[in-house]
């Protein structure tokens, strides 16, 4: 067997793959079958090329356990044991349930990554057409330089990434599909599942305690279905039900945090009247009467979905801040907890006395505090936005240091007197004067125009996604020097015929093109340069590393 | 900035003004120097309070004799607190552009649940316990018993202040609650007591309206304060039913039988005095004889001196011999007891008057209305010779007597409905007397009698003159101004169609209409979808809403929303709403955004500011009627059509577009502050409805959006907000809703400043 150190989880006997009796090992990180009598695999997947199993309904002749890889194709194992088929299935279903997401993460995160890569940067993505899929260069190639980078310079960010709170609909999301008789089919995924989780860490607790012991997986979601949770117009009476004890709890929860009070007291609306009437006194003073005696159904369980929505929405808003503000949370309910009101007292005023600042403040009546500065008033804001920038970034100084700079120039200018022996001389001179007047060897841009209106837009934009093919293949050619280790020597022989096949299949046909379209052949004069640029560079090495050889 | 109004130099704690307030405090100064009441209605938002303070405190200073206090009452314990700060600014300002050292007290004054400092006492919840906690320890009676008894529980803080308290005033300065708190544990004196006293000194003092309004606590308060102090009412616009609800007494079959266990605890009281202490009895009965008139007796810890309005002529009678002995009065309460007691075995509803029902009471138990008249004083003074040391207690048998003095001493103003049941649950017995007072001006009119000036002020006052009406006073100035505005921040629209055509609104015959709900829905879930952070619904009544909400949730709207924001509802449980609203703002303030489902009339609508992002959009889910079918409405519309020729659908629709009004301006807190204001009822574009909205929402309503669709709002809205969410900076505001003082005095713009004070 190819690797017996492996530990294995389970072993199921007689499953057939392909009309061929076999045994299905499921190991620490792959899943495998082999023929029987045969001592090596046929088939074996690791966890992390998987990417979803299915299994065949129930009463079905065929008991089934189909495996889906990332790549598409699909693997189906056939459970044909008599006696214990249903059971053998289950196992490795529920084993493969465990295990899969484990690996899922780790397989999906790079692949996501890459995509997302993909997606979001237009110019990566026909680079990864020009040079992936017309096979220049394979995809690890690709990526291997890409992922390094992103992993090494923003590894922070992604590390740490960013929690992501909960969709207030996600209940509403689970759509029910009616199954056709008189049933309901409710699809959960795995986010949805946390997000109940997070949401409602009672039905979390419940889950733990029962599922798998008490109940199956299926067994407790379709009870949760039935629970008030979902249907926030029921009122739970069943004692029986498991979620009864949650809404107990939800409910005790709900009550804590109406006791623990609020901490802003201008939304206090305990505090907020100074003096209420006594009982018996007032226009309106009999209110509806909410002795819950003589509600009728239909009023209390209205009461019951408002009181569950504000409780859904705290729990939504505290699910998604729950990480952060608990020291906070904590430090302030142990002091507020203390009973002592002195203390309450010491700790609530600045908080009042902040909120109150921020109510009386009126931020247009008061003159701005900050320091006076002056609006930028550009009349060419190009000018600005592309004009020198200073290479370092100075203090900025201020007017009296201008002022004295000035007069400092000035006085100098007074003084100055030409130093006549140091000058350029006037052929030096002219010649600069040549290059950098229109038509001149530093102003070429006047020519570049001409281009721009002479070549088409296709073919410039096919120029410009050569280019980027070739600034990634020079790129990674150039990264490979200086060379100093035998896996650099590799790539760098690599990177040269790819160079090579690169000319050959994408700038040669291109070339002719525009020879056809008689276009001036000097377009691609610059790429060309760059190339052989690169192969003499190739050369010197190679011919160097020779020399050291021998 | 210093300010020339009317030749008045007003200190103006900013660098800037903006052209209403300087018109407000010119109508204000009038006012003052009229030394007659004034009504004025300004936009939320636009620095009212500091006009109002700035102002006053400016003429306070330059004729120290006209106005020796300003009297500032507002409604919520965070307003009152808001308030101070402002005038600490306005203080700090003053001393630093005079140089002087500020002379001034001004102190806020609220009830012992936000000032006691004792640590037992201080960590009840309630403000009932903390009364009659603090009042167990701190009674007159009791602290004399501690004289032969030294063991009993005293409250350090109040003896404190009681033995060296009184002799040096407070200290000139600014005192917010937690400052009088400060203050009171340096000294180790009480500082509820300290704040009470102090406030007959004070040149300022702000607190709640019950505290003026509430004869019950008024008499005990605010008794001795100046005839030359200058009132104000903030937050006005809903002071009728805070003078009503003042007046008007519930008696329910329970409160009748814990009144029954009060006397008969008095009754066993008084028998185990006798036995032991007849001297005491007798004492009582000769005070009794002499007169009711005792200054002594007014001893500012015995709280129980509640005594609802009774003329000084009354005081000054001897107490009718009838009830004078002790056990005389039990009987005579007994009596008075059974009698109601009789009166609530109806089957069917009554409805009667003052007159009658003594007349009844005359002849059924032979009770006069003299004895009845004294019923409260006389009770009060029981109690204390019985030493009851915990009141909170008797408030049964104490809500009896009150109402039995006050149905003897008007004979006008109130009506006395007994109800066998409620209306919704016609088959459960459960008689309620109402005796509710119809008229407000009965509460406030000593306050309007007593003090100089009186001004009545807040962001929704409209229509203006149905106050003084209602109130029964004589303004000297009447205005309303109007918000200026550099850019139109505020977008009233009126949704009167559903996508489908059919007519929004939440008149009684289309309320449980699917469709109309449906478009109700529409119109919510569409906004939630373009509004950034936050969205405050209202609906008319809580009943309403929790229809509509199960509705929605039925028909899956609710979770559509959930899509792209929290749902968040108020709930009939402050504490509960308290967190869902904390809990909203988290939202609004974390970026996910939320909505607020809330009820017009309720406590959300009346206190809580929805500042910027707090509140992008108000929807005002149909017209917020009162609830017309109430028996104690409809006596009241009936009076209100006899005594003050004010049409029944006048009162209704001003009532309803008051609510309206509050709701929706609690989003817009500034000119800085932006949001959507969204009427979804067709009928709000009428002219009875719209010519009752505040002048400064009116005017921003075109004649385009008095009936628009819900795609049509959507877009109109999309625009608004996008134009809105553009910087806006001061420089933009500055030369048409922000003056500099140079501005200011130009002419061109006190010409302008003149026309925007409306005058009614």
């Amino acid at each position: 067997m190819a690797s017996l150190s492996e530990e294995v989880l389970l072993v199921v006997k007689k499953v057939r793959q392909r009309k061929q009796d076999g045994t299905l090992y499921l190991m620490a990180e792959r899943i495998a079958w082999g023929p029987e009598g045969k001592d090596r695999f046929t088939v074996s997947h690791l966890y992390a090329d998987i990417r979803c199993q299915k299994i065949s309904p129930d009463g079905k002749a065929k008991i089934q356990l189909q495996l889906i890889l990332h790549t598409g194709e699909s693997t189906t194992f056939h459970f044909s044991n008599e006696s214990s088929a249903l059971k053998d299935r289950d196992a490795a279903k529920e084993l493969l349930q465990q295990l899969l997401p484990k690996f899922k993460k780790k397989a999906n995160k790079e692949l996501e990554e890459k995509n997302r890569m993909l997606q979001e940067d237009p110019v990566l993505f026909q680079l990864y057409k020009d040079l992936v899929v017309s096979q220049v260069i394979s995809a690890d190639e690709f990526w291997a330089n890409r992922l390094g980078d992103i992993n090494n310079s923003d590894s922070t960010p992604y590390n740490n990434k960013q929690d992501v709170g909960i969709s207030g609909a996600f209940l509403a999301d689970i759509r029910p599909q009616t199954d056709g008789c008189n049933g309901l089919r409710y699809n959960l995924t795995a986010d949805i599942i946390e997000s109940i989780f997070r949401t409602y860490p009672a039905v979390k607790q419940k889950y733990g305690e029962n599922v798998p012991h008490n109940l199956t997986e299926k067994e407790f979601w379709t009870r949760f279905f039935q629970s008030h949770y979902f249907h926030r117009d029921r009122i739970n009476t069943g004692t029986q039900d498991i979620f009864s004890e949650c809404a107990k709890q939800d409910e005790k929860g709900l009550k804590s945090m109406v006791v623990q009070g609020v901490k802003n007291p201008l939304v206090d609306l305990l505090s907020l009247e100074d003096k209420t009437l006594d009982e018996g006194y007032g226009a309106s003073a009999t209110t509806p009467s909410t002795s819950s005696a003589n509600r009728t159904v239909k009023e209390s369980s209205n009461a019951a979905i408002i009181k569950r929505f504000n409780h859904h929405s705290a729990m939504v808003l505290a699910a998604g801040s729950r990480k952060g503000e608990t020291p906070t949370d904590q430090a302030s309910e142990t002091s507020s907890t203390d009973g002592n009101s002195r203390d309450s007292d010491l700790f609530q005023p600045p908080v009042k006395k902040v909120r109150l600042q921020e109510a009386i403040e009126y931020e247009d009546l008061q003159r701005e505090n900050r320091l006076k500065t002056v609006a930028l008033n550009l009349k060419k804001s190009d000018r600005y936005a592309h004009g020198p920038v200073p290479l370092q970034s100075q203090h900025y100084t201020t007017s009296q240091d201008i002022i004295n700079s000035v007069n400092y120039i000035r006085h100098e200018m007074v003084n100055y007197k030409p130093n006549l022996t140091q000058v350029l001389s006037s052929t030096a001179a002219s010649s600069a004067i040549t290059a950098l007047s229109p038509g001149g060897v530093l102003m070429m841009t006047g020519t570049q125009q001409a281009i721009n209106q002479m070549v088409p837009t296709e073919v410039q934009g096919e120029l410009k996604h050569l280019y980027a093919a070739a600034g990634e293949l020079l790129r990674h050619f150039w990264s490979c020097f200086p060379v100093n280790s035998p896996f650099l020597e590799e790539k760098v022989m690599k990177m040269k015929t790819n160079l090579e096949r690169f000319q050959m299949t994408k700038l040669c046909p291109f070339q002719e093109k525009i020879q056809r379209q008689y276009l001036s052949t000097n377009l691609t004069g610059h790429l060309e340069e760059m190339l052989q640029t690169a192969y003499s560079k190739f050369h010197i090495w190679q011919t160097r590393r020779m020399l050291r050889k021998t | 900035m210093k300010l020339n109004i009317d030749g008045l130099l007003v200190y103006f704690p900013y660098d800037y003004i903006y052209p209403e307030q300087y018109s407000y405090m010119l109508e204000l100064k009038r006012t003052l120097d009229a030394k007659g009441h004034g009504v004025l209605e300004m936009p939320s938002g636009t620095g009212k309070t500091i006009s109002l303070l700035s102002l006053i405190v400016a003429y306070q200073k330059a004729f120290p004799l006209e106005v020796t206090k300003l009297i500032y009452c507002s409604r919520t314990v965070p307003e009152i607190e808001k308030v101070v700060e402002e005038l600490r600014k306005l203080m700090e300002f003053y001393c630093k552009q005079t140089g002087e050292s500020n002379n001034f007290l001004a102190l806020a004054l609220s009830s012992r649940k936000n000032l006691c400092i004792h640590p037992e006492v201080s960590s009840l919840r309630f403000g009932k316990e903390v009364d009659g906690k603090c009042h167990s320890l701190t009674a007159s009676y009791i602290r004399a018993q501690r004289h032969s008894d030294p063991n009993l529980p005293s409250c350090r803080f109040y003896e404190e202040f009681d033995s060296v308290g009184r002799q040096v005033p407070l200290p000139a300065g600014i005192y917010n609650l937690d400052d009088l708190k400060d203050f009171g544990r340096r000294k180790g004196w009480c500082p509820y007591y300290l704040a009470r006293y102090s406030i007959l000194h004070a040149n300022i003092v702000v607190y709640s309206y019950h505290y003026l309004l509430d004869p019950k606590i008024a008499d005990l308060v605010s008794k001795e304060l100046a005839k030359k102090s200058v009132v104000v009412f903030d937050e006005a616009h809903n002071i009728d039913n805070v003078c009503i609800d003042s007046m008007s007494v519930n008696i329910t079959r329970r409160t009748l039988d814990r009144c029954q266990n009060n006397v008969d605890t008095l009754q066993n009281t008084i028998s185990k005095i006798k036995e032991t202490d007849a001297a005491k009895l007798k004492e009582e009965y000769r005070r009794l004889v002499e007169g009711l008139k005792e200054a002594n007796v007014a001893r500012e810890t015995d709280v129980y001196l509640a005594n609802p309005v009774l003329p000084d002529e009354i005081l000054r009678e001897a107490v009718p011999g009838t009830i004078r002995t002790a056990e005389h009065f039990v009987g005579f309460l007994r009596r008075f007891m059974e009698y109601l007691k009789s009166r609530l075995r109806v089957h069917h509803v009554v409805q009667e008057s003052t007159p009658q029902f003594l007349k009844d009471i005359f002849e059924k138990v032979c009770i006069d209305r003299k004895p009845l008249r004294f019923c409260a004083e006389r009770l009060q003074s029981l109690l204390r010779t019985l030493e009851i040391a915990d009141i909170a207690d008797f408030s049964a048998v104490t809500l009896i007597a009150n109402f039995a003095t006050l149905v003897s001493t008007y004979s006008q103003g109130f009506t006395i409905i007994i109800e066998p049941f409620e209306d919704r649950t016609p088959t459960i017995a459960n008689p309620v007397l109402h005796f509710s007072c119809m008229d407000p001006s009965i509460a406030i009119k000593p306050v309007f009698q007593r003090f100089q000036s009186v001004v009545i002020t807040s962001g929704t006052l409209s229509p203006l003159d149905i106050y003084p009406r209602i109130l029964d006073f004589r303004p000297v100035t009447m205005a309303s101004f109007t918000m200026t505005l550099a850019r139109t921040c505020l977008c009233p629209l009126i949704v009167g169609r559903g996508n489908d055509q059919v007519a929004l609104s939440s008149k009684f015959e289309t309320r449980e209409d699917f469709a109309v709900i449906r478009n109700y829905g529409n119109l919510l879930l569409e906004m939630s979808a373009i509004v950034p952070d936050g969205i405050v619904a209202f609906f008319t009544s809580y009943i309403y809403m929790e229809n509509i909400v199960a509705s929605w949730y039925e028909q899956g709207i609710l979770e559509n929303i959930q899509r792209n924001k929290l749902i968040f509802i108020e709930t009939p449980d402050a504490a509960e709403t308290s967190m869902a609203l904390e809990k909203y703002q988290e939202a609004c303030e974390n970026g996910r955004g939320a909505i607020l489902l809330s009820v017009a009339r309720g406590k959300v609508s009346e206190g809580i500011d929805f500042v910027h992002h707090f509140g992008r959009a108000v929807i005002m889910f149909g017209v917020p009627y009162v609830y017309t079918q109430s028996r104690i409405l409809k006596a009241r519309l009936e009076y209100l059509r006899d005594h003050f020729q004010i049409r029944e659908n006048d009162f209704l629709t001003f009532d309803a577009m008051r609510h309206a009004a509050q709701c929706v301006g609690r989003a817009i807190r500034g000119k800085t502050d932006y949001g959507l204001m969204i009427f979804a009822d067709k009928r709000y574009a009428r002219a009875d409805k719209r010519g009752k909205l505040p002048r400064w929402i009116q005017e921003h309503i075109s004649d385009g959006s008095l009936n628009l669709t819900v795609d049509e709002a959507i877009q109109l809205s999309k625009h608004f907000l996008r134009q809105m969410a553009q910087p806006f900076r001061q420089e933009d505001q500055l030369g048409l809703s922000l003056l500099t003082l140079e501005q200011l005095e130009s002419e061109e713009m006190l010409q302008k400043i003149a026309k925007i004070a409306h005058q009614t």
